[in-house]
């Protein structure tokens, strides 16, 4: 769970036993901007578990990009440690985190991201498309398709398709690995209310039903509010939530 | 661009799809690649263009020089058994004239034994009048025993025993409306000046003739009194022998104590003209490739620009797993495809256009010479290296750009 490992937390959601899915402890991550050193995490600690559904809210610059990023494996902390189930992922090389991250992760877009050059169907298979398994590939691209509940559009082009079918396509296509963990960056940012409600509860869904576990990272607290934890990221520190926010348990309260 | 199948029928859509399927199994970076290129139609089609005009250059100049040199080679044939002999003067000697005498004419008969020996007056301030009076500026009089022995007429004959008549060169006769029959003036200082009949005007001969007898208007030899003579020209017939054993055997009865004639054989004129051909010709070459490389800039440019708009889009592939070799890869191929479709169309350009100057110098739209289609495959070859080499570097700042970066 991505809050403090601090005693007292008072949190009511504290990790549960076991290997966490991911965690991070005192993660420090910096960046050189013109001679300038940037701190954007400032000694976080997170844990996220299997079928975990996290979002991480806080408002632009305050550090979810780079979290995200580091949750991703697409970068390595200035100091501290993260572990993949109990592998320190500072030890891996590049390529080990590459494959680490293809198998174990899937990312899902604001703007999408499809490859406008691709098919529905062959942009849900593109993480695969280097592996020598086509049948296997396009078996599964098709039965996520489906899944997502675009059976209809598998060969339309990314610019044949709505914003909230676009986001299903890289919905389906981050799970084309069957990966344990989701990470979204303001999946719904693009969308409207209705179809962005659709989004959330399509991963509520999965997370059910495929035990994914979910990270969202929003500045919305009404898409915060389907996941079942959230955290703020506040200037590069990870905070727990007021109350407020906090009253309906974490679960998003519709209809 | 084009898409997978989009029909309904499932059934049709798996046949036709399993196939494709394979194939780009086969070869997925090369079908991301193949559909990235289609994606900017009009700066693919730019940098292909770029290709094209460096691959047609390339290959024009190739087999277009090729045509040139065999067209001017052409001009050799039939005077490859041939050799002249000059006098060389020395700065002191006290006749700076020297010309040859019968009596060395007949030293080079035994030396050269089996090759014909030609003497040739050429005198200084000749004048040659058309039947109309009119001075032909550029013909030049030369007195010669028997052409026929050296030159095939187009039109009349030599005589049997010629004393009376002139015989003229094709490009004098061409010029001037001059046929065998009509009657030209000829007037050399000093040893002669009267009216000829025309007995033949010979056939072209080309430049390659060491006597220029398309300019000429031949002479009788025994027409000017004081026969020494300015030049000689000797010729084995090549089936029989060597013109170089000939002209050797000159040199050495001749030049044993001093250097007194030169020979000159046309053979090696040829050869002289073949390599200084073959140098101009690599450097123009070499001007054709320059432009392949502008062609493999504006690749760099437009993978570069490319690659700056799709940063978000590479950066998925790297976050879904993709290596970055295999970014590489892909974005090498799309700059290699550039290359390979601009080699294709620009193949044919170039034979086009060398099948085009093949007409016009030697008479054969196919007369391709290997050389000239080597320089073809050369110029392709080099354009599509030159597009892949292109591609490497965009490729590279892609691939290595942190993916994190891309989502920023």
């Amino acid at each position: 769970m991505p809050v403090d490992d601090r005693p007292g937390d008072g949190d009511g959601n504290e990790a549960t036993t076991g290997t966490p899915l991911i965690s991070g402890t005192n993660v420090v991550k910096e960046y050189q901007t013109g001679g300038q050193t940037i701190r954007a995490l400032k000694r976080i600690d997170f844990r996220i578990d299997e079928a975990d559904s996290v979002a991480i809210v806080g408002p632009s610059g305050s550090g979810k990009s780079t979290l995200l990023n580091l949750l991703g494996l697409l970068d390595v902390p200035t100091s501290g440690e993260i572990r993949l189930r109990k592998q320190d992922v500072a030890t891996l090389s590049d390529s080990e985190r590459n494959r680490e991250r293809k198998q174990t992760i899937g990312f899902v877009f604001q703007s999408y991201y499809l490859i406008p050059t691709l098919t529905a169907l062959e942009n849900v298979e593109m993480p695969r498309m280097l592996d020598r398994t086509p049948k296997k590939t396009r078996d599964r691209a098709t039965e996520l398709l489906e899944r997502v509940g675009l059976s209809d559009r598998l060969d339309h082009a990314p610019d044949e398709l709505s914003g909230g079918q676009k986001q299903r396509v890289a919905i389906a296509r981050s799970l084309i690995n069957d990966p344990e963990l989701v990470l979204a960056d303001e999946p719904t940012g693009n969308l409207d209310r209705d179809t962005g409600d659709q989004i959330l509860d399509l991963f509520e869904e999965l997370r059910a039903e495929e035990g994914v576990a979910v990270v969202m990272v929003t500045h919305d607290e009404y898409v915060a509010e389907a996941a079942d934890r959230v955290v703020n990221l506040v200037d590069g520190t990870l905070r727990a939530p007021d109350t407020a926010t906090r009253a309906d348990g974490g679960h998003r309260d519709r209809e | 661009m084009e898409g997978i199948v989009t029909g309904n029928s499932d059934d049709r859509d798996r046949s036709s799809m399993s196939r494709r399927r394979r194939i780009a199994a086969l070869v997925p970076t090369v079908l991301l690649a193949r559909r990235n290129v289609s994606r900017a139609t009009a700066r693919s089609t730019l940098a292909v263009v770029a290709v094209v005009i460096g691959v047609v250059a390339v290959g024009a100049i190739g087999t277009g020089g090729e045509a040139f040199k065999q067209n001017q080679v052409a001009a050799y044939e039939g005077f490859g058994g041939t050799a002249t002999v000059h006098p060389v003067v020395y700065p002191e000697a006290e006749d700076p004239n020297r010309n040859f005498s019968d009596a060395e004419v007949a030293r080079m008969r035994r030396a050269a034994a089996g090759a014909t020996v030609i003497p040739v007056v050429q005198p200084f301030g000749s004048l040659v009048r058309t039947p109309a009076g009119e001075t032909v500026v550029t013909a030049q009089v030369k007195g010669i025993e028997d052409p026929g022995t050296f030159y095939e007429t187009a039109n009349g004959s030599v005589p049997e025993n010629w004393r009376r008549s002139v015989i003229v060169g094709s490009r004098i006769a061409a010029d001037n409306d001059i046929e065998p029959g009509d009657q030209i003036t000829v007037v050399v200082e000093d040893e002669l000046e009267g009216t000829f009949p025309v007995a033949a005007v010979l056939r072209p001969q080309g430049f390659a003739d060491p006597l220029s007898a398309d300019q000429s208007v031949f002479v009788p030899v025994s027409r000017f009194d004081d026969a020494t003579y300015d030049e000689v020209i000797v010729r084995v017939d090549p089936s029989a022998g060597s013109v170089a054993g000939a002209a050797t055997a000159i040199e050495t009865e001749f030049n044993s104590r001093r250097r007194t004639v030169s020979v000159q054989q046309v053979q090696q004129q040829r050869e002289q003209f073949e390599q200084s051909f073959e140098t101009v010709n690599q450097f123009l070459i070499g001007v054709g490739a320059i432009s392949l490389l502008v062609a493999g800039v504006t690749i760099a440019n437009t993978l570069l620009m490319s690659v700056i708009e799709r940063e978000g889009e590479i950066g998925v592939l790297r976050a879904v797993g993709y290596t970055r070799g295999a970014v590489v890869r892909m974005l090498v191929a799309e700059a290699t495809i550039l290359g390979i479709i601009g080699g294709v169309i620009g193949v044919p350009i170039a034979l086009g256009i060398g099948a085009v100057i093949n007409v016009f110098l030697v008479g054969d739209p196919l007369a391709f010479t290997r050389a000239g289609l080597q320089y073809v495959g050369i110029g392709c070859l080099f354009g599509i290296t030159t597009a892949l080499v292109a591609g490497v570097y965009p490729a590279w700042k892609a691939a290595n750009k942190r993916p994190a970066e891309a989502f920023d």
